[in-house]
């Protein structure tokens, strides 16, 4: 390999491009935030510059707030009241059991002065009237994403049914009284539905309809009973898997042997003779059979003539080898002094968290069904959006609305759903043979296919010195969350590119990473290993492998130190509000424990993790046996601090669920690759935790503000593989 | 083929190697049974056989013909006038409000139905034998522990 040759610059072209250079400069620094970039000749500058800039835009994108959007202000999009006084309520969000519909549909009907009995949920499909992006239903934004905008369109509806009110009865607005989905002025009552059928002509929306004060509030903060719970309850509720249409046929499709093999030659083989076949697709890269049932597709698929080339060989050894820091520098994400000859003792330790699946137990599935339209394809996904611009980008749908995308209920999501695999798979084959189709996974396909939580592993030192921590430096290697080939396909490569080359991070990967204790020196420096197998979105993102980490490691310090874990956790708290959180929530859960009276029961040891996720704080104690080597959590108390917690009972079963979720990956769940394929097909190779070894679990939901600034979905789960390995730790 | 689904007879074109699963769910259409496994480990399909609890993904649809097989479309009962009552396991899982995605529900509740159908005062441990075999991904164990032992209350108070 010849090097290449240097190029000659004139003077004039060196000048303009250190002009560049320096402009680059300054328009990173403004976007830093006042972070400062020191200049040491051209070379050295522009290496100072990648570190600055990226440890700047990294800071900045880990600590950014929920995205706000921007729905629709009108709203008769939200809401439509029936004569009879019915209220339904058009929700832009996914329901997959952490309870939204309902959480929404109390925070507008207290904002509306809707009777609670009258709202009735409708989900929102692409084509409700809201930007489908807002549907996306990711990161545990829902509630802080939407809680001001339906507010406003709440209120903007109670005024504009005053208003009409008034006219229709001749009574002044400002003595007309809303309560329960009506409007009352001494003796005389008027209904919401009362008002809407008999109004003619356009409604006419006020601006900035007045917000009801907190102490104004009915429903916010209450234990609602879920919307959607009766319907499940008696089997009626419709999931993906559940979607049915006259004259439809099922769908399978071929998978390959090994990860990233690619399909070069595929005809149906034998498949088109065999019983019930209806039609064999080929696709560019895709091979599916359509059949009369589901066991017939899938006998057909055997018949296929398909070939597949390449793909991947690796091994799980080679995997957890590749997953380990690696020599060079990685890219500083947070920093705060200098690691670099801090004082005292030294600490260091290593965590390792394993790829997982989602095992969500209602496998991908979707129907795709053709019209003069276009395709309306009905499926259990977090992400309509996605799935309607993947499937229109991959077909050639023009224009994009041509795709309607229905979101059903959604029988576990955990990040999974917001792939777009199964929609594009089932419309593919409802376009090839030219009926509805629906596809659902087998479990087995669900275990094998798709992509998985990455393994991260953490390497954490520090030093202690007079009790106090004096340096923490974590480094950490994962593999890809936003930079995976799911999110190149369906967001597109710009957005991941951006980051790879900008950020020089994933930034999903690196969530949960950041030292958020009062410690005088820190750096925090992330490394990306892309491996040959799918990894992206899982429960929590990153949060999970590093809160493990970081909060196992503080155990570490506290013993180095001679201190409490709590009491350790407590005298390094960071300054402000922040800290106060903290504190409120370490000493809830450490009351409510008794840890610092009595303590863990005999044989048992108490642990405890703290951390902040999604602008969410939270304190969990968690207590623990070892017998014969195994171990067991017995009871569980976690503090949770969203902000403003909207509905008590709900926020209690998703820090429960959490902790049960966060259990079984602790205890059981290692998803491993042998010869470019996963190992475990099923639950007899992967079991999940179960009923008898689940805990107890206390919650203690807590409210710092009058607003709810945290999401409740994700941010518990981090916290409970420190939990307990830090009892394992105080117990051997 | 004749099934005596919930108290109604269905006709069902099947071979008698067919899962009941997918019979109830594909043939007729009566999708409240779901799908996890496949390999009778999860519970999640769990319906009731002449009252006995079995996993419908790995029952031939044979073994279940001239037999009564309730499903959880048919735990709750309708009067003459169409009135449903919930079953007492389903209104303590709506007391308690147990679920979160649902999807194990069904096989949740059929399999507590049957339980204390023989079992109508359970201890806490046989409450822990009876149910320890149905995953829940969501981790609503707790509350389903609390709401097995309210349903057998519910049913306590209303046979008496």
């Amino acid at each position: 390999m010849t090097k290449k040759p240097q190029p000659v610059l004139t003077l004039e072209e060196a000048a303009k491009r250190e002009q560049r250079k320096i402009s680059r400069r300054r328009f990173l620094l403004v976007l830093g935030g006042g972070v400062g970039v020191v200049a040491v000749g051209a070379y050295l500058a522009r290496d100072t510059i990648a570190v600055e800039a990226r440890l700047a835009f990294n800071q900045v994108f880990l600590n950014a707030d929920t995205p706000s959007t921007a729905p629709p202000t009108q709203p008769l999009v939200w809401f439509r009241i029936d004569a009879d006084n019915t209220a339904h309520l058009i929700i832009p969000k996914i329901e997959m059991g952490q309870g939204i519909h309902t959480a929404l549909a109390q925070i507008a009907a207290d904002e509306a002065d809707l009777a609670w009995e009258t709202v009735r949920v409708i989900q929102a499909d692409t084509h409700s009237g809201f930007d489908p992006e807002i549907l996306f239903t990711f990161g545990s934004s829902s509630v802080t994403s939407l809680y001001a905008p339906i507010r406003q369109v709440a209120a903007s509806l109670r005024e504009m049914l005053r208003a009409e009110a008034a006219r229709q009865t001749g009574i002044d607005a400002a003595t007309l009284v809303a309560s329960n989905s009506a409007f009352t002025a001494g003796e005389r009552a008027i209904t919401y539905g009362e008002v809407v059928a008999a109004k003619q002509g356009e409604w006419s929306i006020p601006s900035n309809a007045r917000l009801k004060t907190p102490s104004e509030r009915t429903l916010i903060g209450k234990s609602v009973p879920r919307v959607d719970l009766y319907a499940k309850l008696t089997g009626r509720a419709v999931y993906g898997a559940d979607a049915r249409v006259e004259g439809m046929a099922y769908g399978a499709v071929a998978r390959p042997p090994r990860y990233e093999a690619v399909l070069t030659r595929a005809s149906a083989g034998t498949a088109e003779s065999s019983p019930g076949v209806i039609a064999v697709v080929i696709e560019p890269g895709f091979a599916g059979v359509v059949a009369d049932s589901r066991a017939h597709a899938r006998a057909a698929l055997a018949l296929l003539d398909l070939e597949w080339t390449g793909g991947t060989t690796i091994n799980q050894a080679e995997i957890d080898a590749r997953m380990t820091i690696p020599p060079e520098r990685g890219t500083l994400i947070q920093r705060a002094g200098s690691v670099d000859g801090a004082a005292g003792t030294r600490i260091e330790a290593s965590y390792y968290t394993p790829m997982a699946a989602h095992a969500h137990l209602e496998a991908q599935s979707a129907l795709a069904e053709f019209s003069a339209d276009g395709v309306t394809i009905t499926t259990s996904t977090q992400a309509p959006n996605l799935t309607q611009s993947y499937i229109a980008s991959a077909m050639q749908i023009t224009p994009v609305e041509n795709v309607r995308v229905i979101p059903v209920y959604v029988g576990g999501g955990f990040g999974r759903k917001a792939g777009s695999d199964v929609g594009l798979e089932a419309a593919l084959l409802a376009r090839g043979a030219g009926v509805p189709v629906h596809v659902a996974w087998t479990r087995e396909e669900d275990m094998l296919y798709g992509f998985r939580r990455p393994p991260t592993r953490n390497a954490l030192s520090g030093t202690v010195e007079n009790g106090r921590i004096t340096s923490i430096r974590h480094e950490l290697i994962s593999s890809d969350v936003l930079l995976s080939p799911e999110v190149r396909a369906t967001f597109g490569t710009s957005g991941p590119n951006f980051f790879e080359t900008v950020l020089g991070s994933d930034p999903l990967a690196a969530y949960g990473s950041q030292i958020h204790y009062s410690v005088p020196n820190i750096a925090v420096i992330y490394h990306h290993e892309h491996l040959p197998i799918p990894t992206a979105y899982w429960r929590g993102l990153g949060s999970f492998a590093n809160t493990f980490a970081i909060e196992s490691f503080i155990d570490e310090l506290a013993f180095a130190a001679g201190a409490d874990p709590l009491d350790f956790r407590l005298a390094h708290l960071p300054a402000g509000a922040l800290g106060a959180r903290f504190e409120t929530a370490l000493n809830r859960v450490a009351d409510a424990s008794g840890w610092r009276d009595g303590g863990a029961q005999e044989e048992r040891a108490f642990g405890i993790a703290a951390c902040y996720d999604r602008k969410t704080v939270v304190a969990l104690v968690m207590e623990v046996s070892v017998t014969g080597g195994r171990i067991r959590a017995h009871r569980a108390w976690c503090a949770v601090d969203p902000g403003l917690v909207i509905n008590p009972d709900g926020t209690a079963n998703q820090v429960q669920g959490s902790v049960v979720m966060g259990l079984s990956s602790t205890f059981k769940e290692r998803w491993t690759v042998e010869n470019g394929l996963g190992t475990a097909t099923n639950f007899n190779a992967y079991p999940l935790l179960t009923f008898d070894e689940a805990p107890t679990i206390e919650v203690i939901p807590i409210d710092s503000s009058d607003t709810p600034t945290g999401g409740m979905g994700e941010p518990v789960l981090g916290a409970v593989p420190a939990a307990v390995a830090n009892a394992v730790f105080a117990l051997t | 083929m004749n099934l005596l689904i919930n108290g109604t007879s269905h006709t069902a074109d099947a071979d008698p190697a067919d899962p009941l699963l997918w019979v109830l769910r594909d043939t007729l259409g009566m999708t409240g049974t779901k799908y996890a496994c496949g390999i009778g480990i999860c519970g999640t399909c769990t319906v009731h056989i002449e009252g006995a609890p079995l996993r419908a993904c790995i029952t031939p649809v044979g073994a279940a013909e001239g037999k009564a097989i309730t499903t959880i479309e048919g735990l709750a009962s309708t009067d003459a006038d169409g009135i449903e009552t919930l079953h007492p396991v389903q209104q303590a899982f709506l007391e308690i409000q147990v679920p979160q995605c649902s999807w194990c529900m069904s096989g949740q509740m059929m399999t507590a139905a049957a339980f204390l159908a023989n079992n109508p005062t359970p201890t806490d441990d046989d409450i822990t034998a009876a149910m320890r075999n149905n995953y829940c991904r969501c981790g609503c164990y707790a509350r389903v522990r609390i709401a097995v032992a309210r349903a057998a209350v519910i049913a306590q108070e209303s046979a008496s």
